[in-house]
């Protein structure tokens, strides 16, 4: 593109419409109006010559006074056709920038875009072309990291060990590892195995069987990219695979030895990790323990999520140690297989934790034996907030236990017992624990075998402890927050 | 939710606030001041009372809000419990069945296990049964119980199976249930939704009306902060409503595009499946035709094995009739065999001793030859001398006549011809004894020596040499030539020659030099005699004729050419060379007779002449660079007439018989045949002569004896005359004639 100055006036003025009309190309407007005019004017220099003469031309749209466009104007498009082999963005004034990159293709390679571009808009284009539904607001508002965070997820998903090349993901990290947060798989693919032997007898059973036989079977090792994430804060994984259908075996569902071991020394070495999520991966004791055992001492891991697993009493005792040992805020082991020693390793655990304020040990059997145990734990433990005892098969004894607990525990303010068998006497015990407390906000009892008239009566002295809750956290300072809106949170999870 | 908690905070706070003056001036007061100040409270306890009428209806509506939406939250939880719960029950059966399950499994073991060491220890039993009644009896007990304990077996892996399967068909119900309540989740949580907002509106209609006497500044800000939160809302509204309508969109394009696809694919799903269909029958139809065919070719098979098979049965039979027969043959063979056997162990006694006598008798007969030999050889010197002698005195008496024959010659020469007698040729006169092999085969080193030095004197006495050289060389080749081409041979291929021959060559005069090199180049070729070294030279100059010739025609094709050419020329040679060598001694042999009859030697030296004017004027004209292939082709040419020539020299003893007859036949024509002619005419004239003169010496005879007849006649005449009767006959005779007067 040379200086258009330079060039005879006609010539200039039809090149120029030209590339105006071709640059305007989104606007609503008719470009084909603007093209026979221009292919005319050259070929006919007679005819039209009254439109030379005429400073304004109404019937035509497109016809515009500033037909040399600035200087600047043309840079910045040869700066956005070129930025693909000449990325110049930083060294322009900031509305320079701000054109440059409103006329950026979405479709540039990372390597160029990733650690030069920081504007959200530019990633939001990006984002809105690869994926029609898009809430930033998950990924912490941030366009550019959401881009990179679904762009890494997408390939992890989609990583077959030994068929995929390694390199297309260790590529990729050191232009995401300053704004990838967080990794969110929920599908892991095993490699592939071409001859698959006839398997359809022993469907059922093959779950044991395919561990001691197929030592190939290992996924994807996260080791390396996580090592490169230098602002990796959360893991949520499932080691599964979606839409299997018809092609369903428990072999695509298996969460190896080798994997848990790496994932083990993954989670260990990264130091900035703060939630960790291995949900629906049919972990079991040795597994959960080998995580566990990476997870002691973490500096600043605040969650820990192994729920719907195959955790048991093992599981539990290494939970209660990890409790022991670290920061842990929030501890899920919801739908695992506890009993009640596990629930007492975990309630010793309790006893003496300053950091938990949740637990959540729902559809797990630790009865009455270990109900009473977190029960005792309760009555010394000063942060827990939050604990969720549904379906666990607890009846009167812990009722009894935990509405003493009611008058002396002053943290807790949600409890939820539902789907339990505490009985008509649990129930009154209950409330008079409850008449007694001014700080539990929620207490489910739905479905536990309670008098409706118990029931109802609990319900009303919560709802007197709400009111005050209320009262209490508007006297000292206004908006807070909503403990309605928080109390459907909870009770959701 | 938030908007009214926040309103209740700000009414709350403000009627906190109000509350606070309590009666303080009245209206009633003298003071204006006060007056107006009772006024002003008034109106202000009159708008907090309206207010606060406003507070509990929102105290209300909150409330009744709180209450609602815990309701819907729980009815909504609801069924995660409802769930929840279903899954406790599950799990609890699931672990009691587990548990009957396990317990019956165990009990099961437990009685199987009795059972087995029941039929254990009956095995024992019956080890112990001695009577076969009893033991068998045994046996079926024990089969009836192992049957039995089986069927248990069976029984509990069907039931197990039966179980299996209702566990399925359970988990495609739970796998409904969970659908049904996904389901119900969602619209409670829609109704919730619904019914939150719509209660939200009521109470908030409520409020309204009750604050509705309220003083308009607080009306404008509600009704701003309405207004914008409805602004706000119908923009969300819009861009949610656009958002939807464009995914509408989408969906419904992407809808026809799968559509189209669905079309497209089942089109050519169909025509593909139609396709093959057709494809398919035909194939059917090929292969039940193929399996007609295959039919009838199995049925032609089996008839044909089946005749084969009556075909080999017969033969079978026949073989066993003709292995009958052979194996008496093989005995009487075997029989025949000893005989011979013994046969042969006798004639081969017989053949050694005939072998021993035959030994010795041709012992005896080889001495016998051997004394024949020695016998033979003394003959053959005793005939040697004996026909040297026989010669020497043929020789002594044919040189005697032909001394007789020179002298009579000489004498008729000069006597009767008249003529100056010349002597003859005398020289075949001067050998003595039988002839021998006189002209020795020279060597090529010899010839070489002749040619070279010949070369070397050529200057001087080119006419002599000339002369020699011819003699020399009887291929018409000068020696001029064949000695530039052994020069050239002795420049280019130096390589034959050995290093240390070459250091001592050094000193040596120029011509030596050369000598020697040729001597140990023709060593390495294998160039033995004479004649090879000619037929080198020949193939020098005829490969040049040649090549010129080729190269004249094809200068391309010269290396072909000349492999071609050389090769045939070669052929050509060794064909020639043997008839060559016959000619070449009876060459020699002319030789001799050119050199005893000098007449004939004027006709070579004009042959020769010619010979070299034929053959191109330099041999220069042969590029050193071609010596080495014509020095190959020649080298490859040379074997072969070798072994041809390997009998001739066994002929080469024995006496060679045709000089001989030669020798002799020159000793009778040593006389020429125009003098026999001579003298053949000599004779005859002489015979003529001498037919005359014995005519002559008749007539003479006769002469003599007539004039003695006249005499006689005469006297008796004169007798009669002088006889009387004369006297009387009337007439007498001397009157009839006159007497002749002598």
């Amino acid at each position: 593109m040379q200086d258009p100055m330079t060039l005879g006036s006609s010539q200039s003025s039809v090149s120029t419409q030209e590339r105006h009309s071709a640059a305007d190309q989104p606007l609503p407007s008719t470009p084909q109006a603007s093209k026979p005019l221009a292919m005319t004017l050259p070929a006919k220099s007679k005819a039209p010559n009254f439109r030379r003469m005429r400073r304004v031309i109404a019937e035509d749209a497109e016809w515009t006074l500033a037909i040399v466009p600035l200087l600047t104007e043309l840079c910045i498009q040869h700066i956005v056709r070129n930025f693909h082999n000449n990325p110049i963005l930083k060294q322009l004034l900031p509305e320079h920038q701000q054109k440059v990159l409103s006329h950026l293709s979405p479709d540039l390679p990372l390597a160029v875009t990733a650690n030069l571009i920081d504007h959200e808009s530019y990633w939001q284009r990006c984002c809105m072309q690869r994926w029609p539904v898009c809430h930033v607001a998950k990924h912490g508002g941030s366009w550019k990291r959401m881009f990179f965070e679904r762009y890494l997820e997408s390939l992890l998903k989609h990583f077959i060990p030994g068929t995929t090349d390694p390199a297309v993901i260790l590529d990729l990290l050191p232009l995401c590892r300053n704004y990838v947060r967080r990794i969110q798989v929920d599908q892991f693919l095993p490699p592939v195995r071409l001859p698959l032997p006839p398997r359809t007898g022993d469907q059922s059973d093959s779950g044991s069987e395919g561990e001691t036989e197929e030592p190939v079977m290992d996924h994807y090792q996260l080791g390396e990219l996580v090592a490169g994430l230098s602002h990796l804060e959360e893991l949520d994984l499932v080691y599964g695979v979606k839409d299997c259908g018809m092609n369903f075996e428990w072999n695509l569902f298996l969460f190896t030895y080798h994997d848990c071991q790496s994932l083990a020394a993954t989670i260990k070495v990264c130091h900035t990790l703060k939630i960790f999520r291995l949900t629906r991966s049919r972990v079991d004791d040795d597994k959960a323990r080998i995580l566990i055992r990476g997870l002691l001492d973490h500096p600043v891991l605040e969650e820990l999520d192994l729920s719907h697993n195959l955790i048991g009493d093992r599981g539990a005792r290494g939970a209660a140690k990890l409790l022991m040992h670290s920061r842990l805020r929030v501890l899920n082991l919801a739908n695992n297989q506890i009993r009640g020693p596990g629930a007492q390793a975990l309630a010793h655990a309790l006893a003496h934790n300053t950091s938990l304020t949740s637990l959540n040990l729902r559809l797990n059997y630790i009865e009455d034996e270990g109900g009473q145990a977190i029960a005792h734990a309760l009555q010394t433990n000063k942060c827990l907030t939050t604990l969720h005892l549904g379906s666990n098969e607890l009846s009167e004894p812990t009722a009894t236990l935990l509405s003493q607990v009611f008058t002396i525990n002053t943290t807790l303010t949600s409890l939820n017992l539902s789907c339990n068998h505490i009985g008509q006497d649990g129930g009154k015990q209950l409330l008079e624990g409850i008449l007694d407390n001014k700080t539990l906000l929620e207490f489910d009892l739905r479905l536990s075998d309670i008098a409706q008239e118990s029931e109802y009566l609990i319900g009303q002295a919560l709802c007197a402890n709400r009111e005050a809750a209320r009262q209490r956290v508007l006297n000292p300072s206004h908006f807070i927050s909503s403990i309605t809106a928080s109390s459907l949170e909870n009770s959701m999870g | 939710m938030n908007p009214s908690v926040s309103l209740g905070v700000l009414e709350q706070n403000a009627e906190e606030h109000v509350s606070t003056p309590i009666l303080g001036p009245s209206i009633y007061s003298d003071n204006p001041q006060e007056r107006i100040q009772a006024r002003r409270l008034r109106i202000a306890a009159r708008l907090e009372a309206r207010r606060r009428k406003s507070y509990k209806q929102k105290e209300e509506s909150r409330l009744k809000l709180a209450k609602l939406l815990l309701c819907g939250t729980e009815l909504v939880t609801n069924v995660q419990v409802a769930v929840d719960t279903r899954e406790v029950h599950r799990r609890v059966e699931e672990e009691e069945i587990k548990r009957q399950r396990i317990e019956k499994l165990e009990n099961e073991v437990k009685t199987s296990q009795d059972k087995f060491d029941e039929i254990t220890s009956k095995w024992e039993e019956g080890k112990q049964k001695r009577i076969p009644q009893d033991l068998w009896e045994v046996l079926n007990t024990q089969q009836l119980h192992c049957a039995g304990l089986i069927e248990d077996k069976n029984k509990l892996i069907s039931e197990l199976q039966q179980e299996l399967k209702i566990k399925d068909d359970q988990y495609v119900k739970d796998l409904k249930k969970q659908s049904d309540d996904i389901c119900l989740l969602l619209e409670r949580m829609e109704d919730q939704v619904k019914g939150m907002t719509k209660s939200f509106r009521q109470e908030l209609q409520h409020i309204e009306v009750h604050a509705g006497a309220r003083e308009g500044g607080m009306e404008d800000q509600v009704e701003g902060l309405l207004s914008s939160n409805k602004k706000k809302w119908e923009r969300a509204l819009q861009a949610h409503n656009d958002k939807e309508l464009e995914y509408l969109i989408n969906r419904l394009k992407k809808v026809e595009d799968y559509e189209k696809q669905l079309n497209r694919q089942s089109i050519w799903d169909c025509e593909e499946h139609n396709m093959i269909k057709v494809k398919l029958e035909q194939d059917v139809q090929i292969l039940e035709q193929q399996l007609q065919q295959m039919k009838a070719i199995h049925q032609l098979n089996r008839e044909k094995l089946e005749y084969n098979f009556q075909v080999l049965k017969k033969r079978d039979e026949e073989n066993t009739v003709i292995k009958s027969q052979q194996k008496r043959k093989i005995n009487r063979l075997h029989d025949i065999l000893n005989n011979l056997r013994s046969k042969y162990a006798r004639q081969v006694k017989q053949f050694q001793e005939e072998n021993q006598t035959l030994a010795s008798d041709y012992r005896r007969l080889v001495m016998q030859f051997k004394e024949l030999q020695k016998a033979k050889r003394h003959f053959a010197v005793t005939d040697d001398e004996k026909f040297q002698e026989i010669w020497l005195m043929n020789e002594e008496e044919a040189k005697a006549l032909i001394g007789r024959a020179f002298d009579v010659d000489k004498i008729i020469h000069t006597h009767h011809l008249g003529l100056p007698w010349t002597a003859p040729d005398t020289s075949l006169l001067r050998n003595v004894g039988p002839l021998s092999q006189k002209r020795q085969r020279k060597s090529a080193a010899q010839v070489l020596e002749e040619v070279l030095l010949g070369a070397e004197e050529e200057g001087a006495e080119e006419a002599v040499s000339e002369a020699e050289s011819y003699l020399d060389l009887p291929k018409q080749i000068s020696a001029k030539t064949t000695r530039k081409i052994l020069m050239l041979l002795c420049d280019e291929s130096g390589f034959l020659i050995e290093s240390k021959l070459m250091s001592l060559l050094l000193p040596l005069e120029t011509s030596e030099c050369y000598l020697l090199r040729l001597d140990a180049i023709f060593s390495a070729l294998g160039i033995e005699s004479e004649e090879d070294l000619y037929k080198l030279v020949h193939f020098f100059l005829k490969y040049r004729a040649h090549h010129l010739s080729s190269s004249q025609i094809a200068p391309s094709d010269q290396v072909n050419a000349e492999r071609l050419s050389t090769v045939s020329f070669m052929e050509q040679t060794s064909v020639v060379s043997v008839p060559e060598h016959l000619s070449l001694t009876s060459a020699s042999e002319e030789e001799l007779a050119e050199q005893t009859a000098p007449e004939g030697e004027a006709e070579s030296p004009v042959e020769g002449e010619q010979a070299e004017r034929e053959s191109p004027p330099s041999p220069k004209l042969i590029h050193p660079n071609d010596v080495l292939k014509v020095l190959e082709a020649f080298v490859m040419g040379l074997r072969k007439p070798r072994d041809a020539r390997a009998p001739r020299k066994m002929r080469k003893e024995e006496r060679d018989d045709s000089e001989d007859s030669k020798y002799w036949r020159a000793l009778t024509t040593v006389i020429p045949s125009s003098k026999q002619n001579l003298w053949d005419a000599l004779y005859t004239a002489l015979e003529k002569y001498h037919l005359v003169l014995t005519q002559r010496a008749k007539l003479l005879l006769e002469n003599e004896s007539l004039e003695k007849q006249n005499t006689e006649l005469q006297q008796l005449l004169r007798q009669y005359l002088n006889a009387q009767i004369n006297s009387e006959l009337q007439v007498p005779p001397t009157q009839v004639f006159r007497v002749p007067t002598k």
